[in-house]
């Protein structure tokens, strides 16, 4: 099988702090993996080191077969590698439909823009309600809809999504983790952080645990441990940092 | 009300060249935060070079304020990369780049001094002749300038807004990191936002240097009203910058009228020092 | 702050500095040194609200140009002798700083720079708009001169100005240097380095701010009101972009942490602008050159080539905190 992405060996930090020790993983074509583990343990500053925001000290990226070790966020983009960050980091005086119609800035996403649009707006039809508000108006929630439209404009080949449901609330949440599903099944596949593992282990085929910026399990959905093992697991790496 | 009449119409010209200036001081703060002191002398460059291909090669003033205008483009890019690119990470990159293009406006004086000399030069109307408003005659290059002014801000928000060259520029000052993850160049975004800047001032001065003496420090009084008018408006809002713009023009103009040439000056630094006492954002500038 | 090789040093360096008139009797160069003495306090006073407090404030040489005017016009229209009439510009310069300091304190970041540069301008235009009083764009001429019992400083080839100069900077280094030793001066960096000590610890940025831009416009104005007995003249240039720009650099290269970065460019660079204003063509390259200086030095050494010479002599060295 093909491998989509490949991350070998990647060291990675702000500064003289190094928070990616040597990590790898890989998504084989066709399938989806969740990142899972300790906070401030490296799994966003993988994420920002893939994207280019964060260049790697050693170790290599490979997508598609193409090394995008040195490539910078412009190009990676374009290759269709996209990055929804966490948080609701967007732009504040920015239109709904405007913030949507932008964020199709590579050429191959611009082409598809006037089709991807309404199919965000499908998707999210609170945003369809929404289009000529400012994006500082909007809720947590809508926030964190309109970043993944975002990333959807930007026509993924790969989309990584940090904490998506981070702080919202259950109502909330539910009806975001059906809308990514939704996305998973027309066929992208993604790379999830969270730290809400049988929410993962429901999205993606595989799962990483990341600790100290390395993989310290993997784990496959196929035949997961159950629920208490999971917990166990998770709180205990918890305890242990 | 003849007088009055007159006082509008000189306002409105001097809000037309505040206008060109401040919003061009306003696209590159809210682009990179960063506030370019050479914006003046950029304005200069644009009067001079346009000065030389209109006069000295004789190309006529069209071709003349063209280049004008893109000559001080282009010394806006170099000036992005080499003088204010290298301090983006820098904990004071405000401080550090308010000092470079600081020491890009001497350059760029002193420079002008070196190669033109002092003697004084003016550029030929653009426009001959002479046009009535509100029973005040003026040139009709002034005329054109007040017309002009507003088509061009209109055209500079048209872009910011509508297209996705000009909304990447306010991306990019309010979340770089974002913009990046849509596939923004945040480098080039900068060059840009700094180009069309410069290349304003430039307009700016070659329009200018029809009415005012090609000089190397034409540009320091522009570009102190200017500062004013970015207080009175805060630096963050298009809109609100032109809006106060006009406002100084006018106030300028009635300030001339009421108090005389002398006063009028330490009057409007007076007002704009009580305006940031107490609205730090500008008169306009909302939080 | 200061080390014991340092402090050897800044008295050696100031010895030195005593005898050069015993030797020099050409009085161009002496002249060179006392204007290089009068940019020494204006670098190293702004370098206490600029590099210390780490206010943005671009309005530094108001209080200078107030303590050119405050000694013009007390010594030349209220014949108030010249001596006092220096002293009364850094009187005048400090309260003027108040003043200044009053919205500054209050706002951030380019406002800061806005105001303060504003506020320049602000003086400036009263300058020229009192033609009356200060003589306007063509300043005032023929200012009282220096005079001790009976000695005049007029026909002394600068003998007298010179240690008038030397001493003012020596007070003002003293008065630096105790500042910056005082627990207010300790209080300043740890505050400009992290402002939330300042909120756990309890201090008033607004208040530090404040007293820093006042005391760093004593000195700064007592040197104006020198530079106006000395060259006998008042002219507004003194608030022009060039001494902004030239004042700055040797702020920038002298570096912003030390007390005497700023002394030993003030020296260096006064020097070395008036020999490049020998050369042919040169006039208006010189100013060219110390932007390009102060430049390279904000990219390459952004604590000033004073603190890399540091450095490079004392690697192991943590003096500076």
């Amino acid at each position: 099988m093909r491998r989509l992405l490949d991350i070998n060996g990647l060291e990675a930090g702000y500064g003289a702090a190094r928070v990616l020790n040597g990590l790898s993983v890989h998504i084989d074509e066709g399938e989806s993996i969740g990142l899972f583990g300790p906070n401030g343990h490296g799994k966003s500053t993988l994420l920002r080191t893939i994207s280019g925001l964060l260049r790697p000290t050693a170790g290599s990226i490979a997508f598609e077969g193409n090394d995008i070790t040195t490539q910078r966020p412009p190009a990676i983009v374009a290759a269709g590698l996209i990055h929804a960050p966490q948080g609701n980091t967007l732009f504040g005086n920015m239109r709904i439909a405007e913030t949507l119609e932008l964020a199709a800035f590579s050429k191959r996403a611009r082409a598809e823009a006037a089709r991807r649009i309404d199919e965000v707006y499908a998707l999210f039809p609170r945003l369809a309600e929404r289009k000529q508000q400012s994006a500082r108006t909007l809720s947590g929630g809508e926030r964190q809809m309109l970043s993944i439209g975002c990333a959807l404009m930007c026509a993924p080949r790969l989309l990584m999504l940090d904490e998506p449901t981070l702080g919202l609330s259950p109502r909330l949440k539910e009806e975001l983790a059906a809308a990514i599903a939704k996305i998973s099944k027309t066929g992208v596949p993604l790379i999830v952080v969270e730290q809400d593992v049988e929410f993962l282990l429901s999205l993606t085929d595989r799962l990483y645990m990341v600790e100290h910026g390395e993989v310290v399990r993997e784990i496959s959905s196929a035949n997961a441990p159950d629920h208490e093992e999971v917990m166990r697991l998770y709180f205990g790496a918890e305890e242990a940092h | 009300m003849e007088a009055l009449l007159a006082t509008l119409v000189s306002g409105l010209v001097l809000g037309s060249l505040y206008a060109l200036m401040s919003s061009g001081l306003s696209v590159v703060w809210t682009t990179l935060g960063v506030f370019n002191f050479s914006h003046g002398a950029l304005m200069m460059v644009g009067a001079f070079v346009a000065w030389t291909v209109s006069e000295v090669l004789g190309l006529g003033p069209v071709v003349g304020i063209l280049s004008g205008t893109l000559a001080a483009g282009l010394v806006g890019i170099v000036i992005e990369r080499l003088l204010v690119r290298p301090f983006y990470s820098n904990r004071n990159m405000l401080l550090i780049t308010a000092m470079t293009t600081l020491a890009a406006m001497v350059i760029l004086e002193r420079g002008a001094q070196m190669i033109w000399g002092a003697r004084l030069k003016q550029l030929p109307h653009l426009v001959p002749g002479e046009v009535r408003i509100l029973g005040t005659t003026i040139s009709a290059h002034e005329a054109l300038l007040i017309v002009l002014a507003p088509l061009i801000l209109v055209a500079l928000w048209r872009f910011t807004v509508t297209t996705n060259r000009g909304r990447s520029l306010r991306a990019v000052g309010q979340n770089q990191d974002s913009a990046a993850l849509l596939g923004i160049d945040v480098p080039v975004a900068f060059a840009l936002a700094f180009g069309i800047s410069a290349a304003l001032a430039g307009l700016t001065g070659a329009l200018l240097g029809s009415i005012r003496f090609v000089t190397p420090t034409m540009g320091s009084e522009p570009l102190t009203k200017a500062m004013i008018v970015v207080i009175f408006g805060g630096l963050g809002n298009l809109g609100a910058t032109a809006g106060a713009a006009y406002l100084i023009g006018f106030i300028e103009a009635f300030l001339i009228l009421g108090l005389g040439l002398y006063w009028t000056p330490f009057v409007l630094f007076l007002l704009m020092i009580l305006v940031l006492l107490f609205r730090p954002n500008g008169v306009f500038g909302g939080k | 702050m200061a080390n014991k090789p340092q402090l050897l040093a800044i008295v050696a360096l100031f010895a030195a500095l005593a005898v050069v008139p015993l030797f020099v009797t050409d009085s161009y160069i002496r002249h060179l040194f006392i204007i290089a003495f009068v940019y020494a306090v204006i670098a190293s006073n702004w370098n206490l609200s600029l590099g210390h407090c780490g206010v943005f404030n671009f309005g530094h040489l108001t209080f200078f140009g107030i303590g050119v005017y405050t000694a013009a016009i007390a010594s030349k229209t209220f014949g108030i002798n010249p001596w006092i009439a220096m002293l009364l510009g850094g009187g005048t310069a400090a309260m003027s700083a108040l003043l200044l300091a009053a919205p500054v304190a209050r706002l951030k970041g380019i406002y800061v720079v806005l105001v303060t540069f504003a506020f320049t301008q602000l003086v400036l235009q009263l300058v020229l708009s009192q033609s009356q009083i200060t003589g306007g764009a063509e300043g005032m001429v023929r200012l009282p001169f220096l005079e001790l019992g009976s000695y005049s400083f007029l026909k002394d080839f600068k003998f007298g100005y010179y240690y008038v100069g030397l001493v003012l900077l020596a007070f003002s280094c003293l008065f630096l240097a105790f500042v910056s030793n005082s627990s207010f001066g300790k209080s300043l960096k740890a505050v400009r380095d992290a402002e939330d000590y300042a909120a756990a610890r309890g201090i008033s940025v607004a208040r530090q701010r404040i007293l820093a831009l006042t005391l760093s416009a004593i000195f700064t104005g007592i040197a104006g009101g020198f530079y106006a007995i000395y060259l006998r003249v008042a002219s507004p240039e003194v608030f022009g972009f060039g001494t902004l720009s030239l004042a700055l650099s040797m702020v920038l290269i002298g570096g912003v942490n030390t007390v005497f970065g700023p002394v030993l460019a003030a020296l260096v660079l006064t020097f070395a602008t008036e020999a490049m204003a020998g050369l042919q063509g040169f006039e208006d390259a010189r100013f060219i050159v110390i932007a390009v200086a102060m430049i390279l030095v904000l990219r390459l050494a952004p604590e000033g080539l004073v603190d890399l010479l540091g450095r490079l002599r004392l690697p192991a060295s943590k003096a500076r905190t």
